[in-house]
Formats: structure tokens, sequence, C-alpha cells
């Protein structure tokens, strides 16, 4: 909480300049074709990962992306952080093409990836390293107890479940202060009501940090009570089938008509549902 | 979930059966078995008593230096050629076909070269050691670091880090239970090695204790020597099984 507080108070200063620390990245006509190096070759030996995908992401903005698995979510995320280098077309971080990874974005990965010989709290003070010690172990207490791990700063990775595993990623992330956070489905290991806190939370960071967030979901509600942007994307070849801007008002209410009305209409999009009929006012009772 | 008392005792079923057996076998003014053959344990018990009047401590530390020294040796020089072909594959593809070719070779294959080149003394053994304990440090080391995951090198460029960051701080920590896995093994190959060494040439060590025994048909000392030997293995084992629990503790199944 007082990680909020804190850079709530720096934010404020900051205010004027509108989007803070945040960095903005775009993407133009960025295609990656996977060669099939398995055994056999039944696809035909190449996958279409992306396929000119183009996607403007304001500075500050929280982008959404939806698709089913294998569209090339991942890739695309990876290529943001500069993890995925050899693709066509260019990723951009406030003009600058990104050619490797670095300190201006963090990645939270699909599978937590904590290093399995470091506790929690020396995992999460990995990208803090240049900070001299009084100020690292502050961080990574508040980042710690922003994720609700404080208890478990000690413990080792295979001692945590899933969900708590996925949380001090989140954690590790958040500490080393990116100005662009990339998400890969960071609460698809969670529980329940740990993921409903944790999407609240999510926004209050984005909100506070006033960083860029790009977050891949397969949860459509997810998408929809936090993205300004949910980006649909379909598979084989991947690519951006719509952009939605979202105007509801924060924080969402996953019960109102209209958030429901736009998540029948993206689970459409993503061929989950069929249409409902087009009938004006049905819920409006 | 507390353990039943027949689990603590378990390790000590089988040599009490045995020492009950021999003392048994060895009993009596006329006993079962000739005591040229085995003596019993009275006897092998004041045998450690004479070897020890007998400056067993000066030959125990000239065999704990001549192995120390040649493990030392082995470890680093493993260590660092795995270190160096994990990370290179030119490296590797230069080093590799050669050292699998000399690594047919049965260590003490070595032992009479290497009495021609450096005497009969430690040198020898010490070279010999090394190499014995080269290969699986070599080998279990390249091994380790092959199989670090590409997942946690992009953790660490993620954040920033270098190339030697990345090798200190993802790398070989990744990399340490198979380095481990060599290093246990190598020790205790060393120790075995040490010890033929010394039976086929050499002034001082057990070993040589062991074959002037024989001669002098001290059957109670090769009795004794054989305990010590075996203790001092398992000790070297008990060892560093102890420090890999710990500096590998973070791996699940280290406490069940
Ligand atoms: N390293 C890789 N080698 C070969 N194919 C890959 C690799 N990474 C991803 N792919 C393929 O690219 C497609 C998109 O993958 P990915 O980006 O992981 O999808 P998503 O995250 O949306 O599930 C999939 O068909 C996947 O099999
Ligand atoms: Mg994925």
């Amino acid at each position: 909480m007082s990680h909020l507080e804190t850079t709530a108070g720096t934010a404020a200063t900051a205010d004027t300049s509108g989007t803070g620390n945040a960095a903005a990245i775009t993407i133009r006509g960025l295609s990656k074709t996977f060669r099939d190096t398995r055994a056999g070759g039944t696809t035909g030996g190449e996958v279409r990962a992306l396929d000119a995908v183009s996607l403007d992401i304001a500075a500050g903005a929280f982008v959404a992306i939806v698709g089913a698995s294998g569209c090339g979510k991942t890739t695309l995320l990876r290529a943001i952080a500069g993890l995925e280098t050899a693709h066509e077309g260019t990723v951009a971080l406030d003009g600058e093409p990104v050619r490797a990874p670095g300190p201006d974005r963090g990645v939270v990965f699909q599978d937590h990836r904590l290093l399995p010989w470091l506790s929690v709290a020396d995992n999460t003070a990995l990208g803090l390293s240049a900070l001299p010690a009084a100020e690292r172990d502050e961080r990574v207490r508040r980042a710690l107890a922003l994720v609700g791990l404080t208890d478990f700063a000690g413990a080792w990775p295979a001692q945590l479940s899933g969900g708590m595993a996925q949380r001090a990623a989140i954690a590790r992330a958040l500490a080393a202060r990116p100005r662009a956070l990339l998400l890969d489905e960071p609460l698809g290991a969670l529980d329940a009501i740990t993921r409903l806190r944790m999407q609240t939370e999510l926004e209050r960071i984005w909100r506070v940090e006033k960083i860029t967030m790009v977050m891949v979901t397969h949860d459509v509600e997810e998408a929809l009570l936090l993205g300004d942007t949910v980006v649909v994307m379909t598979p084989r070849p991947g690519r951006i089938k719509r952009e939605h801007r979202i105007q509801l008002a924060r924080p969402r209410d996953r019960e109102s008509p209209v958030f429901q009305d736009l998540r029948r209409t993206l689970l459409v999009e993503l061929e989950l549902e069929t249409p409902p009929p087009a009938v004006a006012g049905d819920y409006a009772i | 979930m507390k353990p039943p008392v027949i689990y603590g005792a378990a390790p000590f079923l089988v040599p009490a059966v045995l020492l009950a057996v021999w003392f048994l076998l060895t009993a009596g003014t006329k006993p079962a078995v000739n005591p040229l053959f085995l003596p019993p344990p009275a006897t092998v018990l004041a045998g450690f008593g004479e070897l020890w009047r007998d400056d067993l401590a000066g030959d125990f530390a000239a065999s704990a230096i001549t192995v120390l020294r040649g493990y030392i040796c082995g470890v680093l020089v493993g260590l660092t050629t795995g270190a160096a072909c994990g990370l290179s594959r030119l490296t590797e593809r230069v080093l590799t076909p050669t050292l699998n070719t000399f690594r047919q070779v049965p260590g003490l294959a070595w032992l009479p070269l290497m009495i021609l080149w450096f005497g009969a003394g430690t040198g020898g053994k010490t070279v010999l050691i090394g190499l014995a304990v080269f290969f699986p440090v070599f080998l279990n080391t390249l091994q380790g670091i092959r199989g670090v995951p590409a997942e946690y090198i992009e953790v660490g460029r993620v954040f920033g880090f270098g190339k030697l960051e990345l090798l200190l701080r993802v790398v070989a920590p990744a990399a340490l239970p198979g380095v481990f896995v060599g290093l246990r093994y190598g020790a205790g190959i060393a120790w075995a090695v040490l010890v033929v060494a010394e039976m086929l040439g050499a002034r001082r060590g057990l070993g040589f204790l062991l074959m002037r025994s024989q001669e002098l048909m001290h059957t109670h000392h090769l009795f004794a020597l054989i305990f010590i030997i075996g203790g001092v293995g398992f000790s070297i084992d008990f060892g560093l099984r102890r420090l890999e629990r710990h500096l590998l503790r973070w791996k699940r199944g280290f406490e069940g």
C-alpha cells in the first residue's frame, strides 16, 4: 500500500507531463514465421505466428490482447520485449527501434520463471543490483506487499503455489519500475478469488504508476475490465482481427448491460459463441 | 508423520549382523575360521593401536595431502574446461574428440607412465588423480551448462544482465546441480585411485601400508586399514553430500 502512496506522490508532481514515465509502443508490419523443427513436419514445416501486425500503443495505455491459443500473442509480446528479434517489420519504443531487452520494459512471462535458487525476495531484487542496498530492500518490501507476499519473502519458489509464484513474478517486474509492463496471461494460474483481487491491484498499479501495460489474456471479461483497448487476434496466421476502444468508466461494472454486451461481441469475434438475435433493448429489463 | 524407530535403526542393521557373524566365526580357542584369514575383532582393534604407534598419522597425512592436491587440480581443470566447452560450441568441437579418446583409458593405466615421468613419489600420483577426477567433473560441468533452461537466460536478459552477470548469476547456479554430480563422483574416484596407486608404487601412505601388511602376513592390520580406507571414503562422500544439500537446498525433495 505504501508503495502506491509514495509513487502517487512522485507522480502527482510529474503530473503536468501527462503520461509521466510511460513508453509508447509502435508496431508496424510485424511478421514472424517459425520453422517447425519437430520431426515429421506434418504442418508443412512453417508456422506463421504473426502476419503483418500493426498496432499503436499510446504512452500510459492499458492494452489487453485476447485470442485463441496459438494466435501469436506470446510472440507479439516477446517481440516488444526484444526477446524475438528475427522478424519482419518493426517494433519501436518512443520511436526507438527495439533491438534487445531493456530495463524500460518489464516482462511477466506466462510461466512465472522465478529463478529456483533465489528466495522470493532475491528474485524480486533481480533487476535492482544497481541500487544501494537500503533502497533495494525497500523496493522489494513494497513490491511484495503489493502482491500480498510479504510473509513469503524468504521462501523458495518451489514452496509457492502456482498463483503465488505468478504474483511474485509480477512483483519482480514491478520492482524494477519499467516504463512499459508486458504481461503474458499473468493471472491464468490464480484461483478465482485471488484473480479478482489481482485484477483490481493491476488496475491500481497502472493508475498510480502511470506506465504502459500490455496484457495478454484468454479471459474476455478480464480484458474488458482492464483494457482501454482490447485487441482481438485470430490464429493461422496470427493477425489482429479488431481493436476495440473501451470507453466505460473505471472501475468497471461486470454486471452492467453494456459490459455484458461488449463481452458477447468479443466472444462472437473469437467464435466462442453464436451471434445473439438482434433484439433491441433485450437487456433493458 | 514421525518415522518409526525401525527407520532410524535401519542403517545399523547390516553392520550389526556382520559384526555378530564376525564374532561368532572367530570366537573361542578353536575358532571356525583360521585367524590368519579372519582375525577376531579384538585383534583388529589392537591392530589399530599398533599401526598408530607405527606412525599411522604420518601415512594418513601423506595419502590425504596427495589426494587433496590431485582432486583440487582435477576439479579446477575440469571445471574450467567444462565451462569453456559448455559456453562455446567451437571450443567443445576442438576439445571433445581428443578428450573422449583419452577418456577411454582407465585412470590407473596411466600409472606406469606417471611413475616413469614423475617418479614413485607424490608428483605422479597427483597427476594421476587429477586425470581421473578431471573427466567426471569436465563432463558433468559441460552437461550442467548445456542443461541450463533458455527461459532463465531470458529472465537475465530482461533484467539487463551482461555476459558476465548472466554467467555468474544465472548459468552458474543453474548448472550447479550437474556440477555437483561430477564433484561427488570425482571424489570417490580420487580416493580409490590413490589407494591403488600407492599399492602399486609408494614409500608412504595407506596403500603402501596395505602392501606391507600383506607381505608381513599382518592380516589384522589389513582389516584395520580397510576400515580406515572405507571410513575415509564414506566421510568424504558424506561431507560432500551435506555441502550439496546445503547449496542446493532450494530444490524440492531434499527434506523428503
Ligand atoms: N519457438 C517456436 N518454435 C516453433 N514454433 C513456435 C515457437 N514459438 C511459437 N511457435 C508457434 O507460433 C504460433 C504462435 O505461438 P504463440 O505466440 O505462443 O501463441 P499464443 O501465445 O497466442 O498461444 C503457435 O502455432 C506456436 O506453435
Ligand atoms: Mg502464449
